[in-house]
């Protein structure tokens, strides 16, 4: 009878298996239980919310820290109420922004993303370094020229200074982003059409575009997220809840020592809920253009 | 198909031309003339307070800068501040990035996660943190006196390396899905024989490591350390909102104290010569990123 024991090959153990979950189920936790804090937080009374230690989930849930947003009471009207009472405005001022900002975008980069894709022509590189330097631009350089501009327009504290603004933001991107997606454009297509004797601008409306629109939706989604979390310039910008956009009001929360941690993670969580829904919706397009450009600085 | 190629190359020019002249004006008008602007700015004494004071003074606020105490902790700060959060993401991003390059059950879950930092906006991640890291009630202190590793609840944000050290992670959190993406783009391209001739040859996951994986991704990460270099050097979302710059001014970087000079002091001259510091740093920085673009050849057109 032999002493020799040896451990079958499928028995050995799996380290790289092991140290591969260990490490997905460590990021999975970094990368969530931050969010599910503010998330649980949201839902909490402000006394489960400060206990100690801490309840790590809403034991008593409640919808009040939102619904105080659109009916303010007395009390949180004496602690923070200003940020509260402006919430629902900054939310609607976002949205109208960051929609604003998505469709000037399309507008424009799309003539110039076709001339990267379709024509050649003398300069092209240059231009397209000098669209991506401008994207390398610390809005911080730009923002008190633009201050005193906008100033003399008479535009502070409207939506037309910040659609302005987050416009040139996300040019460039928009522009490299279609740039990419038109190039996978068969041009067949065009060519068919011009047989058609269709003009040029039929040709783009009834058939280039069509084919092209998963890219249209994924430049109009980086536009859109672009300005939605923009705030050095919102800050700046506007000053009432005519224009105030919701990074603004998120920081009124967190600069007024009197707010209630579980109003101002509620504050937090309406604000993120857009943007995470669109990179959720449009995952994989979004990655594409993020690699593709390189160029979110 | 000859004829089509060869049609007429200089209607090609003045149509491609005509399709930008949109973009162009848009970006002239609100980048190009601003950064021209605010460098005539810089050169003037400007303070929206004392408007009958604002005269040309040439370059006097930058031979300021050179003395002034407040610029030069904030450029301190602003290099530390890239160092930290450089280094950081980094080797988490090349981690997790490895992570997402094999193959698990979860692993669609977990890329999905690894956009919820980017989708966050910078002022909520703040937020955020803020009530983490809070000295009282904060879940950071919960979590490590019930591990018992605390004894009692810290206040992290008061001294000005805790301060320093807990936003720097704030940053980072936030940061890193973006570094992930692109080193994650970059493992992809890698053909997989080259593994395949590895293991033939008996080379070990480290070593295959080194000297497969590391130079096939040397391109990559000097993107993401360009990109994430000017990243931190302007961060202000997050710090503005977690700790405003203090205690003392142990996190105000160069940002921060830019538009405190400009929104509380509405000094525009001064703010305006910080900003152009900054501006110029920047630029050098993606000078390099540009010609390593170059280099590679991704700007054929």
């Amino acid at each position: 009878m032999s002493t020799d024991v040896r451990i079958p090959l499928s028995y050995r153990i799996p380290w790289k298996k092991i140290v591969l979950y260990v490490l997905a189920v460590g990021f999975a936790l970094y990368l969530v239980l931050p969010f599910y804090w503010i998330v649980a937080m949201s839902f909490m009374h402000e006394v489960d919310a400060i206990s100690v230690p801490p309840h790590w989930v809403p034991t008593h849930p409640t919808l009040e820290n939102y619904l105080g947003f659109v009916r303010p009471n007395a009390a949180q009207e004496l602690v923070g109420g200003r940020a509260v009472s402006e919430t629902p405005y900054s939310l609607r001022n976002s949205l109208v922004v960051a929609t604003a900002t998505a469709v000037l975008n399309l507008a424009l980069a799309t003539f110039a993303a076709y001339s990267f894709s379709r024509l050649k022509f003398r300069g092209s590189q240059v231009l397209l370094v000098l669209y991506l330097l401008t994207r390398m631009v610390p809005g911080i350089a730009i923002i008190i020229p633009f201050y005193l501009l906008m100033r003399s327009f008479g535009l502070l504290d409207t939506y037309l200074a910040l659609i302005l603004s987050y416009t040139t933001f996300a040019l460039p991107i928009t522009i490299w982003i279609l740039k990419d997606f038109f190039r996978s454009v068969p041009r067949e297509l065009e060519e068919a059409a011009r047989v058609d004797r269709c003009g040029w601008f039929r040709t783009m409306w009834t058939v280039f575009l069509p084919v092209a629109a998963p890219g249209l939706v994924a430049a109009a989604v980086f536009a859109f997220m672009t300005a939605w979390n923009e705030f050095m310039f919102a800050l700046f910008l506007t000053s009432t809840k005519a224009a105030k956009t919701i990074p603004v009001v998120a920081a009124n929360f967190a600069t007024d020592f009197n707010t209630q941690f579980t109003v101002m993670a509620a504050a937090g969580v309406l604000a993120v809920v857009p943007p995470l829904l669109l990179a959720l919706l449009f995952q994989r397009k979004l990655v594409q253009g993020m690699a593709a450009g390189s160029v979110k600085g | 198909m000859v004829a089509f190629a060869e049609r007429r190359p200089l209607g090609d020019n003045a149509k491609a031309w005509a399709l930008n002249a949109p973009a162009i004006a848009v970006i002239a008008l609100l980048v190009a003339y601003p950064i021209g602007y605010s460098f005539y700015v810089s050169l003037q004494k400007n303070n929206l307070k004392r408007p009958r004071a604002k005269r040309f003074i040439g370059f006097d606020n930058y031979k300021a800068l050179l003395s002034d105490q407040a610029f030069l902790s904030a450029l301190k700060v602003s290099a530390l501040f890239v160092l930290v959060v450089l280094g950081l993401t980094v080797v988490l991003a090349l981690i997790l990035a490895l992570v997402l390059n094999e193959r698990f059950r979860g692993r669609g879950l977990l890329l999905s996660l690894a956009l919820l930092p980017w989708a966050m906006p910078g002022v909520v991640n703040g937020l955020m943190w803020r009530t983490i890291f809070d000295a009282k009630t904060g879940a950071l202190n919960g979590l490590l006196q019930q591990l018992g590793l605390i004894e009692s609840y810290h206040a992290w944000l008061t001294s000005g390396t805790g301060a320093f050290l807990f936003t720097a992670l704030a940053q980072v959190w936030n940061t890193l899905p973006f570094s992930v993406i692109i080193l994650l783009a970059g493992l992809s391209t890698i053909p997989s024989e080259l593994y395949d001739a590895a293991t033939v040859d008996r080379a070990g996951a480290w070593r295959r490591f080194t000297e497969v994986t590391v130079p096939w991704l040397l391109h990559p990460l000097l993107i993401v350390l360009i990109l994430e270099t000017m990243n931190a050097f302007r961060a202000f979302d997050t710090i503005y909102v977690l700790t405003g710059g203090g205690p003392g001014d142990a996190t105000t970087t160069i940002a921060l104290l830019d538009v405190q000079t400009v929104l509380t002091f509405t000094d525009f001259g001064l703010g305006s010569a910080y900003a152009w510091v900054i501006t110029a740093i920047t630029l050098l920085i993606s000078v390099g990123y540009i010609g390593l673009l170059y280099r590679k050849g991704n700007f054929e057109v």
